[in-house]
This record gives C-alpha cells, structure tokens and sequence, in this order.
C-alpha cells in the first residue's frame, strides 16, 4: 500500500473533527440521561437507568409520545400523496402556471418556522379551528409537504420521460401507465420522500409550539420541562427520541437497499 | 417477384400537414404517400422537423392543420394508444425496472393476455429480433447496447402493430454493430412484411435499408424517391450535398457553355440542364471527379492532401483558389503533384440559384 500524502491524512483528521463536533452534544445528552442525579453534573458520579424508568412510567411522556407518532404518521403519509402529484405537475407535465408554481411551491421552506407558526396560529384562530394536534398537521404539512415535492420531483428528473410515451404507445391507459411505468420509478423517491417527511414532523418544534393548543409532542414537552422544571427526564426522552429517529432511518434504508437489490 | 412499392395501395397518408409551435413552422404542407409493407426513410439534418413529422403519425403531437390518413381514414383525433403503430425511440424508453421479458410482454399484458400466452408471444418475439429466450428474465439494465436495440425492438414486434416507427433507435451504437442491425432490421422488415417507418441524419443509413427516402429540409420534403434516384438524381443542391461532399463549381451560362470564373474556364452542361438557366452552381461527386492527363480541357490542380477511406483514396487538389475533392478506388494514383481532371458532364448536376 501506498503511503497516504499529508493532504489524505488532513482531510480525513478535518472529517473526524467535523463528525465529532457534530455528534459530541448528542453523546453528552446521552451521558446526562444516565446519571442518577437530578443535576446533570460531570464526572457522573453514579451511573443509572432511573431516569428511563421514569419517562416510561410518565403519563405525561405517554401522551406526547403518542401524539408526536399520529403527527408524524399523518404527516408523513398526506405530504407524500401529496407530493407524488406536486412532483409530477412540477417535473413532468406541461400546464400554464407552471412556472409560477416551480417558484412559490418552495417559499414556505425559506419563511423562518416560527413566524411561519404564528401566521398559521392567527389564520386557524380566523378560521375558527380548535388548536390540537390536528391544526399542527396543517402547519407540518404546509412546511413538510413541499420539501418531499422536491425529494420526488429529483427522483422525475432522474428517469428518461419517453418511457411514459412508449408504454402508452404500447396500448396503456394512462392508469396503467401511472401504476406499470410511472409509480414504480418514482418509488425510490416516494420512499425517501417518506422518510423525510416522518422524520421533519418528529423532530419539528416551532410549528407545534404554536398550533397544537393544549396537546404535547415530544419536542414541545421537551421545551416545556427545559424553561420550567428541569428533570433527568429531559435527556432520557431527548435522547429516545433521537434513537426512535435512528431506527426510523436505519430501516427505512435498509428496506430500500433490500428493494433495489432486487431486479 | 414482390408487387413493386408504389403500385401497392398506400396504408399511411399526409395531406397537407403543418406543425407550428409559436410562430415556427416545424413541419409545412407536407404531403406523402406511404405503401403498405415500405421500408420509408425520412432523412434530415437535425431540426428539420422529421421528428416532429413522425411523432405526429404516431400521435403523441397532434397536426396544427392537414389530415393523416390510415388506409383512407382520418385518425387526427386518434390518440397513440388507439393507433395500431408502434414507435422505438431514440433512447430506447426500455423500462428500467423490469426485466427483459416484462418489457417485451408489456403491450400484450395492456390488453389482458394471461402470463402463459405472453411467455409464449414474447419469446417469439425475442427470436424475430435475434435474442435467446434465456433472456427472457434477463434485468433489462444488465443488457448491452445491441441487445437493448433488441429487446426494444421485440417489444415493438409484440404489440404487432400495422406500421413500426424508429427515431433513429441506432444512432448510438458503434459502427459495425450499426451496420448489422441495419441488415437485419431490413430482414426483419422482409420477413413480416410490416411497414416500417424509420427516421435517420444518416443517408449511408437511409441508403442500405430503404426502398424509398425522403429527405427532409427546414420542415419540407425536399424530394421524395427510391435510393438510387434521390442519389442519381438530386433535385436541390441540398439533397445533392446531403449524401457526403462535393464539388460545387460557380458557374454562369455563357454561349451554351457553364463558365466557371475561378477556374477560369468553361464546362460542358449536363444533358439534362434546366432550359433559361443563368448562375448557379455545378456539382460534381469526388468519385466522378478522375485524373486524365489526356484530357482535352482539364482542370489543372496539384494535389496537396492525401486520405485513405479505407477501400477508397480521397484526394485534395488545389485548383485556382478552390478545393477539389477527388475520390478514386485506390488504383492509380497521380504520379506527379501537379494533376488534370476531368469528369464527364452526364454525371454532373446543374442547379440554378
């Protein structure tokens, strides 16, 4: 083997310190959850699992698991559906406003989350909607939706158009083009898309923060216990909730790279 | 003996087809006559509109005015999936996700045939184009350049459509490979006696499979013949360039002779030369261009460049200021620089300007 040059050895040392600045935070957060104090204090003088004891046995902590999951399987599944046809008319097809609509189709992305959420609070008040985690999945999507657009719509650009023409020269409805041709090659994108879109509604704080009303998702209960009575709860749920997200992405890869395997 | 092309009744009709897009007219007043069981190339230099004129016949454009006509009847309104043709594009449009037989079968599973027929039908199809049935599940990605030409070409089969169109399916393959698939699209084309409708740039292309060009310019049909007569008997200067290079000498009528004022001398006219012609230009092919030393009025050049093509021998020859392409089979080359040519009027083609 060669010997690596001083600018390999560099940039893999520059890899490393980006890696671990990046993750370090998470592994303190991980660190605090399993002291057996209640103030998170290093060196950690005991180690215990007390703390995830007690998150479990949280009703609180139940309830805003279980909102957090309905809004991000909600979520996930309308930004999809909606984002397969959002894809389509922004890669595919010709239609006036088009192009209108490959610009604004976007902006909600570039709008900062927390003004985006007080706008969206003062509309459903004017509206006349009760605030619960049912108006979020409104706000989630109007932020979520157009980012899984665009994951789709990469995967439109990727495939060569005329396979759509010649499956209906060869005799298809456009039903069939859609089910045969068109949906199958999107998959891998509607896939990501999917992903993506369970994972943003999951992590997201500053939408819920202002259109869930009395109903908790996990980020919110975070926030709340951090301004106002700090527990060890607070990492032990943090840092589940990063784990839950791992998992989430770990099998979602792992079903696609078993799918792409196949011919 | 095969009934001759142009007696047989006609399965594909353009009347005065136009396309426009904006204010550019891709396609104008085309009017065509296409026989059942032809071999029909339309060749043209890209952006000539035979793209648009042949997606307009498959349906996926729709004509701005004009009629096309399948065996007398007007299918302007037909969409692609009811018109009994088949296309094989440019890129293929293999589908990429399924395997080789899938692709082939597709057409007879959109119109409900059960899995073993399709087998049965789509392996038949595979041998016309010359693949095994062993690649019946074959992932068509796995597939080189050639077998890709044919499986789309099976999958075009299996539809069994009454006329087959190509939009120039080999363009993207190496030389020799292109020349077999030529011959056996020819083959093919002979052995099932479909029409088949191919679009190319290439005329070498055009010359080998057809039994009858036309060359497209500018969204017209400049002429329209079998391969010797569009070759033999260009009616532009466009469609006498179009076949490779020549020799255009600027000529003006002068006492019933052509006077070509850079060389300064006079040519004979061809036999044939329009009546009343005044300027324009004489075109003569490299290969009716000959050294003769015996000449009685030779064109007197000296030879600068050297090509071999091959089974040919190009040569370049310097002649009062202009360039002369000379072609010969490799026999006898000058033996000095300085050279004479001739060529005989018969074989030169005169066109007004």
């Amino acid at each position: 083997m060669e010997r690596r040059s001083l600018a390999d050895r560099l940039r893999s040392a520059w890899l490393w310190i980006v890696v671990v600045v990046l993750y370090l935070p998470l592994v303190a957060v991980g660190l605090a959850s399993l002291s057996e104090s209640r103030f998170f204090l290093f060196p950690i003088r005991k180690y215990s699992l007390k703390w995830y004891e007690e998150s479990f046995a949280s009703l609180q902590i139940r309830d805003a698991l279980w909102t957090s999951v309905a809004l991000a399987a909600v979520v996930g599944v309308i930004a999809t559906v909606l984002a397969v046809f959002g894809a389509l008319a922004y890669a595919r097809h010709d239609w006036t406003g088009k192009g209108w609509y490959q610009q604004i189709v976007l902006a909600p992305i570039f709008f900062p989350q927390s003004v985006l959420g007080l706008a969206l609070q003062l509309w459903f008040n004017t509206l006349g909607l009760d605030m619960t985690w049912h108006a979020s999945v409104f706000a989630h999507l109007v932020w979520i939706a157009p980012i899984v657009t665009m994951v789709v719509a990469i995967q439109a650009y990727g495939y060569d158009a005329s396979v759509e023409e010649a499956a209906r020269d060869l005799g298809a409805t456009r039903w069939m083009v859609f089910k045969d041709v068109t949906f199958p090659l999107l998959w891998p994108g509607v896939f990501s898309g999917l992903l993506f879109a369970v994972l943003l509604s999951w992590g997201n704080f500053p939408l819920s923060y202002f259109t869930s009303g009395a109903d908790v998702t996990v980020p919110e209960w975070l926030y709340g216990k951090m301004i106002g009575g700090y527990t060890p709860m607070v990492p032990a749920l943090g840092f589940l909730s990063v784990v839950a997200g791992g998992l989430v992405l770990a099998v979602g890869l792992a079903i696609q790279a078993r799918l792409s395997r196949q011919p | 003996m095969p009934q001759p092309i142009l007696e047989r009744s006609p399965i594909l009709e353009l009347r005065g087809v136009d396309k426009i897009f904006g204010d550019f007219a891709a396609v104008e007043r085309v009017d065509l006559s296409i026989a059942e069981g032809e071999f029909f190339t339309i060749v043209g230099p890209s952006g000539s509109g035979k793209t648009t004129l042949i997606r307009m016949l498959v349906g996926m454009d729709a004509p701005t005015r004009g009629e096309i006509l399948l065996r007398g009847q007007r299918i302007n309104e037909t969409p692609a999936n009811k018109r009994p043709f088949c296309m094989v594009f440019q890129s293929l449009a293999l589908f990429p996700h399924m395997t080789v037989g899938e692709n082939v079968a597709y057409s007879l599973k959109c119109r409900g045939i059960g899995k073993k027929e399709r087998r049965e039908r789509a392996t038949e199809c595979l041998a016309l184009a010359h693949l095994p049935a062993s690649y019946y599940d074959r992932a068509v990605t796995k597939c080189s350049g050639g077998e890709k030409q044919r499986v789309a070409l099976a999958r075009a089969l299996a539809y069994d459509p009454e006329v087959l169109f190509f939009d120039e399916p080999l363009s993207a393959l190496d030389y020799r490979l292109r020349k077999t698939l030529e011959k056996e699209l020819k083959d093919i084309q002979r052995e099932t006696g479909k029409t088949f409708i191919y679009i190319t740039h290439s005329l070498e292309e055009a010359m080998v499979m057809s039994d009858r060009i036309g060359v497209m310019r500018d969204g017209r049909l400049a002429q329209v013949g079998s391969p010797r007569e569009v070759y033999d008997r260009p009616r532009t200067r466009f469609v006498s360039e179009f076949f490779g290079e020549v020799n255009a000498f600027p000529v003006t009528a002068k006492d019933g002779r052509l006077w070509c004022e850079p060389l300064a001398m006079a040519f004979d006219p061809p036999p044939d030369a329009p009546a009343g012609f005044k300027s324009g230009a004489l075109i003569v092919r490299p290969e009716h261009l000959h050294f003769d030393p015996a000449a009685a009025e030779p064109i007197r050049g000296e030879v600068f460049n050297e090509y071999l093509l091959g089974s040919r021998v190009q040569y370049q020859v310097r002649a009062g200021g202009t360039t002369l392409l000379v072609e010969g089979m490799g026999g006898q080359p000058p033996a000095t620089r300085e050279v004479a040519l001739s060529f005989s009027p018969a074989d030169s083609l005169l066109f007004a300007e």
